[in-house]
């Protein structure tokens, strides 16, 4: 479960530039809840998303995940918890490491990196499993570095990776955004799929209205640093992408940029 | 060449081979140029003299690891924690270390023990005069390459492999990279003063100058080794490189010493060695390039 509560951050505070990047933002998500995050460049999202990871200090509010006190652990202590993807597969993976060593230190994710084995051979048979699961032929392809892969399936490998060791929530910024429309369909089919099989809190940020009211069972809709919108259940069921365009004109300050709308 | 030039050369190849295991660490596996090495391999060589004057050659090495374990981290303390540019923070380090090398040292800028007992003595015991020297040095070199080779396939040596390979991933896998920085940092440092502790015990002497282009010397080994053997290959085929490329660097310099070149002259050719061999991938470029130029 994720709540937050009032969280507050704003940049080059005390200048001319300040900017009120998140404003009292509270929210709160079940257990297994996936929900998505949509709103135009500058909107908040990935501040959102970086408040949550650690990466941003927020400056008030509080962070809790399952009831536990996050707002200021540090960021490598948060992923303990907390899987994340970025926008760009190439930030997923360590480039010169193998695909079998990039999973051997995903599956220690939480755990105390000892002086042990980095690659277990018990380990062994359950990455080519999990691989195979992927359907993209990976599971032959332990010993290749990574650098050799193509996005689609370095994204679809960080995914791997991200949800090896269950995390207690999955951070996902338009990680299908970079890739081409056939792979992107496919890397969402898996997320999709690792998510609800997994009960998986997760939240999924993306440009694309049709995948926000698609896939999960919330949508979020933010502007100039609030949630404006929080859709779910029949209200959510019902929604047509026009019907929500509409919504968000009359409660937002600011229309869709012409990147929303594809 | 006489046979006393050839293994003079070879030993001097493989200690400083050792260096460059050591350099490989920060330079190739965290990505980072550490500038700490011309201080503390100095600091290495100046814990072994101090300890040989008084006959503990065992000692001075020991404390010559763990002063240089020290050194490598401070500098990565500057650099994660203050947030000091890298080279920055190396050259700092190196700077400060210039006077604890003097205070190890006894304020004087030169140790020589001569005719005390070395690391090489109990071997000189029981191995015929022209092994007793090469024979520790590579065993030193086997052991610590191979150690380290083994701590890299760990759990924690993985993390400090992604560490330099991608921060942004490691960071989202929950690994403390600073820490890691830090750890690379002190290891790579510990073995460079492990190699100037040995040469120090070599030359039954040890000069507060001595570090001085080492950095230069360890990056000349890894790159020349690297264009001999290829850029592909994983972590073991790079220190195979780094440690054949210290060999065949000596043997470079002993050959122009020997052809009459001043031994001033040294430094300059070191760092032209490293432009050249810097240079090779581009070079062959601008070849191809102009070749498909021509037969467009």
């Amino acid at each position: 479960m994720l709540e937050l509560q009032n969280v507050n951050i704003t940049f080059y505070k005390n200048t001319v530039n300040e900017r009120r990047a998140l404003q009292n933002v509270s929210l709160r998500l079940e257990q297994g809840d996936f929900a998505t995050v949509i709103g135009s460049n500058g909107a908040g999202k990935s501040t959102l998303m970086n408040a949550i990871s650690g990466f941003y200090d927020i400056d008030s509010g509080r962070i809790l995940l399952d009831g536990e006190d996050i707002s200021y652990q540090k960021e490598y202590k948060r992923a303990r918890k907390i899987g994340r993807l970025f926008q760009d597969p190439l930030k997923g993976t360590a480039p010169n490491m193998t695909i079998e060593e990039n999973l051997g230190l995903a599956y220690t994710r939480g755990a105390r990196r000892g002086i042990t084995s980095g690659i277990k051979k018990r380990d062994h048979g359950f990455f080519v499993e999990k691989l195979k699961t992927l359907d993209l032929g990976l599971e032959d392809r332990l010993k290749t570095p990574v650098k050799l892969l193509s996005g689609g399936q370095r994204q679809a490998l960080t995914l791997l990776m991200a949800t090896i060791v269950t995390p207690r929530l999955l951070l996902l910024d338009e990680h299908t955004a970079a890739l081409d429309p056939k792979t992107a369909g496919k890397v969402l089919a898996i997320t999709e799929e690792i998510v609800s099989k997994n009960h998986i809190t997760t939240m999924m940020i993306t440009h694309n209205i049709q995948d926000a009211l698609t896939y999960g069972n919330k949508t979020i809709v933010m502007s100039g640093g609030r949630i404006v919108l929080e859709l779910s259940g029949q209200e959510r069921k019902t929604m047509t992408m026009e019907r929500l365009l509409e919504l968000y004109s009359s409660t937002a300050n600011d229309t869709f940029s012409d990147k929303m709308i594809l | 060449m006489a046979m006393t030039t050839i293994m003079g050369a070879l030993e001097l190849g493989l200690i400083l081979a050792l260096m460059s295991v050591g350099m490989f660490i920060s330079f190739r596996i965290l990505n980072i140029p550490d500038l700490t090495v011309d201080g503390s391999f100095t600091l290495g060589s100046a814990f072994a003299a101090t300890f040989a004057v008084q006959g503990q050659s065992g000692t001075g090495v020991l404390l010559a690891v763990v002063a240089g374990a020290l050194a490598g981290a401070v500098t990565g303390l500057l650099q994660t924690k203050l947030k000091i540019q890298p080279i920055l923070s190396g050259i700092l380090t190196m700077t400060a270390l210039y006077s604890v090398n003097l205070w190890v040292m006894g304020n004087k800028p030169n140790l020589s023990f001569f005719g005390k007992d070395t690391l090489f003595t109990p071997f000189e015991r029981f191995l015929p005069e022209l092994a007793a020297k090469i024979v520790p040095i590579l065993l030193l070199l086997a052991i610590v390459t191979i150690l380290i080779r083994l701590f890299l396939g760990t759990q924690l040596g993985l993390s400090l492999r992604a560490t330099g390979d991608n921060e942004d991933m490691v960071r989202a896998s929950s690994i403390n990279s600073d820490a890691m920085k830090i750890l690379g940092l002190s290891l790579s440092n510990a073995i460079v003063s492990l190699a100037g502790a040995v040469m120090a015990q070599y030359q039954v002497y040890a000069d507060i100058s001595g570090g001085i282009g080492m950095m230069v010397i360890g990056l000349a080994s890894i790159i020349v080794g690297q264009a001999l053997l290829g850029q592909k290959g994983g972590v073991t085929r790079g220190f195979v490189a780094a440690i054949t490329g210290a060999v065949v660097y000596r043997f470079i310099l002993t050959f122009a010493l020997q052809s009459g070149m001043a031994s001033n002259d040294l430094k300059i050719l070191s760092a032209a060695l490293v432009v050249i061999a810097i240079s090779i991938p581009e070079v062959k470029k601008f070849i191809q390039k102009r070749r498909a130029r021509r037969h467009a």
